[in-house]
């Protein structure tokens, strides 16, 4: 059961991808009715995936790897410039999240639901 | 503006995670509406940040500013705890979004 939810985790992640391309490249209003279906899909894998995994360790996984592909595009598909202090900046916004979600965790572990 | 919307976005997104709450603990139409209102307008105001900004900039304070908000409005709203690694992460955030704002 734990793998599958790993499964989810990067389902969630990939779907959450597409849809961030889908709003930075949508041109046609069909593109916009395949964006409008994977954002559900996402949500929903994204809770699927907090089923059996604490939730603190999804989301820190999936704003971490958001914000990576991100970047990624921008360099890559939007031929954007990312520079080393912009780089920076993300890594200690991601390391915030990630530092906040794992503590919530930490406090609920132990506490019945 | 670009640096308006994402705030604009970020509120959306943490009344969404509210209403998220609400709903699961009570099904109601006004929770329903307050959960898919928050998200929706949520997305709509990201797109609109989208616009003006580099993505994974726009992307990266969306995320920070949520997630800090959530967290600031469960600890005054709803008294969750104040522990300093709480509160350093919440500075962490605002020193990466404040960075990122003046780069950008």
């Amino acid at each position: 059961m734990l793998n599958k939810s790993w499964i989810y985790v990067v389902l969630t992640s990939l779907f959450e991808l597409v849809w961030v391309y889908g709003f930075n490249t949508a041109s046609e209003w069909w593109h916009w009715v395949l964006i409008l279906c994977v954002i559900p899909f996402d949500l929903h894998f994204l809770a699927k995936a907090c089923e059996n995994l604490p939730t603190g360790t999804v989301y820190a996984i999936f704003a971490a790897a958001g914000t990576v592909g991100t970047a990624l595009m921008d360099v890559f598909l939007f031929d954007r410039q990312l520079t080393t202090g912009k780089i920076l900046f993300m890594i200690v916004i991601v390391a915030g999240v990630v530092g906040l979600k794992l503590s919530d965790e930490q406090q609920t572990e132990g506490v019945t639901n | 503006m670009g640096w308006m919307y994402i705030l604009l976005a970020a509120v959306f997104e943490v009344i969404g995670v509210l209403g998220l709450r609400l709903f699961s603990h009570a099904r109601t139409v006004k929770n329903g509406v307050i959960y898919l209102g928050g998200l929706g307008g949520s997305f709509a105001f990201l797109y609109m940040a989208f616009l003006y900004l580099q993505i994974s900039v726009a992307y990266a304070v969306f995320i920070g500013i949520g997630t800090a908000g959530a967290v600031l409005l469960n600890m005054i709203f709803f008294g969750e705890s104040k522990s300093y690694f709480r509160m350093l992460s919440l500075i962490v955030i605002i020193i990466g979004v404040v960075g990122l704002k003046a780069l950008s």
